[in-house]
């Protein structure tokens, strides 16, 4: 059959996407930069290494609790309807899902920018200066880790909320899913500080390149393992 | 059923724009798992055709396939002979869902411009629809504020950014209360002077008031097309409600439900007969209606 969508196709709904993402989860939002603006501050205020190893290390964390206002409304927009409304008006169920992990990361970014900046511009003020292990941190392992990993966690919740049948009227039959997200940040966080300063990057690199690896298997599988007919409402 | 009864009318084809839509042999489903086997009918007279069936018969799998949601097994949707499929083809199509298909964390307005984007209509096009529906009082509230019959007008209200050649509407009065689903009708009426309109419901009266068509669907198959006045239920009552009795004798073969009394006739021409009789006995009839619905047999 013919593509569904031709070159007059809808516009992009990534901007209500994200709109709707920041209103619905405003308080995972609320808790993420939160969480992670309060730790990048008291960090950054304690002279000495914690700033330019510990930060790092959270960021990914939080920036995934931020992220799941996404995966929110990615949910009642299924269970409500919504889906079949874009699919029969020609949206692509590939633009559909990539405009929910477009959501994801602009909500991430919303925690990592803050948090980068606030504790960056305290660390100046107070005339500490930047490590450049912190700068070095951030590049290869925080900001990987948690577009990585919220690409994982937003992938994996919107296959496990099409595979399930939601119940009329429940906001978020998201379940435990949302620590797919925040696991590999934490448990890498963990494992990092227990392992020490020089096998900890090991450490940390290698949970990057997993977590980084997984959610691209995801993201090419997504028209396999997510078919329109999951998107839709139950009969 | 011959297959003159698998077409409607093409007389007045023009008035949508000579724009019809058919299917050819769809059989249809989810995930492989087929709910629609060998489904043929072509529509090109603008008229209410109530698709009608019990739960589970595949009313709403109809109405996904013939929107372009779910992609046929075998066979084809056509809209204006190009597949429902083509961008060009869905131009044409207006579609509500069993669901109210809102988008949560809007306000009314950004709602409706939400689907205007969706829809490429204009931003004075949701001013018009919220003055339409008298929803401007609502423009700035959050869907998530507002009342379940609210919801469903925002929802109704899409359908008329634009105007399309054909209304795919599934269930649009459910669960309203009766002023909103009258003025719903109403809408739909005024609509299908000129549109083609599938529409859903499982109030047969309803259904029997509004459509000019039936399309019935048992198991996934098509049972019926044919027009709605041409359906003769299997028993013929008629109920009386009186203003004054008459005789004893005048009621006797009737049966009481209610403030009406019932009574099988051999069908709508046995009707002035019983008048003159009830009359000639001294009965005042306030009010005569017929009891069973044909719609009814449908679902048996």
């Amino acid at each position: 059959m013919a593509s569904s969508s031709g070159p007059e196709g809808p516009s992009s709904l990534l901007g209500s996407t994200v709109r709707r993402s920041f209103t619905v989860g405003r308080m995972n939002l609320v808790i993420g930069t939160g969480v992670s603006l309060l730790y990048g501050v008291i960090l950054s205020v304690i002279p000495g290494g914690s700033f330019a190893t510990v930060l790092p290390l959270l960021l990914p964390v939080m920036g995934s609790i931020g992220g799941i206002g996404a995966m929110l409304v990615f949910t009642n927009d299924r269970t409500k309807g919504v889906f079949e409304y874009l699919i029969a008006y020609g949206v692509p169920p590939q633009q559909i899902f990539l405009n929910f992990l477009g959501a994801a990361f602009v909500l991430l970014t919303v925690v990592n920018v803050t948090t980068l900046f606030a504790a960056v511009g305290i660390r100046l003020a107070l005339g500490y200066g930047v490590p450049l292990v912190f700068a070095e941190s951030v590049l290869a392992y925080s900001l990987p880790m948690s577009y990585g990993a919220t690409a994982l966690c937003t992938s994996a919740g919107m296959y496990w909320t099409s595979l399930s049948s939601p119940r009329q009227g429940m906001n978020s039959p998201l379940g435990l899913l949302p620590i797919v997200g925040v696991a590999p940040g934490l448990v890498t966080l963990l494992a990092a500080e227990a392992a020490g300063p020089t096998l900890g990057v090991y450490v940390a690199i290698g949970a990057v390149v997993l977590v980084v690896l997984l959610a691209v298997i995801l993201l090419a599988l997504e028209s396999r393992l997510m078919p329109r007919e999951r998107l839709l409402s139950p009969a | 059923m011959g297959n003159e009864a698998l077409s409607s009318g093409n007389s007045l084809a023009a008035s949508t724009n000579g724009l019809g839509i058919s299917c050819r042999g769809v059989s249809s489903g989810y995930l492989g798992s087929k709910v629609l086997e060998d489904i043929s009918f072509a529509i090109s007279e603008p008229a209410i055709y109530v698709v009608l069936g019990p739960n589970g018969a595949g009313k709403t799998t109809l109405f996904r396939t013939l929107a372009g949601i779910l992609r046929p097994y075998r066979g084809q949707v056509l809209i204006g002979g190009e597949e429902v499929d083509r961008q060009s083809s869905r131009d044409h199509l207006h579609y509500i869902s069993h669901m109210d298909g809102i988008p949560d964390g809007l306000q009314v307005r950004e709602a409706l411009q939400f689907y205007a984007r969706v829809e490429r209509a204009s931003n004075d096009d949701v001013d018009r629809v919220l003055n339409m529906l008298e929803i401007q009082d609502l423009a700035d509230r959050y869907l998530s504020q507002l009342s379940a019959g609210q919801r469903k007008r925002v929802s109704i209200a899409r359908v008329f950014l634009r105007e399309r050649e054909i209304y795919l509407l599934d269930e649009p009065t459910a669960n309203l209360d009766p002023k909103l689903a009258r003025e719903i009708r109403e809408l739909i009426l005024r609509l299908s002077q000129q549109k083609i309109v599938l529409y859903s419901s499982h109030n047969l009266f309803e259904a029997r008031e509004i459509g000019r068509y039936v399309i019935a669907i048992k198991a996934g198959r098509l049972a019926l097309f044919d027009r709605i006045e041409n359906l003769r239920g299997a028993h013929f009552v008629v109920g009386i409600r009186v203003l004054n009795p008459g005789s004893p004798a005048a009621l006797a073969n009737f049966t009481r439900q209610g403030d009406y009394f019932l009574r099988e006739l051999d069908g709508p021409e046995a009707v002035p007969p019983l008048l003159r009789e009830l009359d000639a006995q001294g009965v005042q009839v306030r009010e005569l209606r017929e009891m069973n619905n044909p719609l009814e047999d449908l679902f048996t």
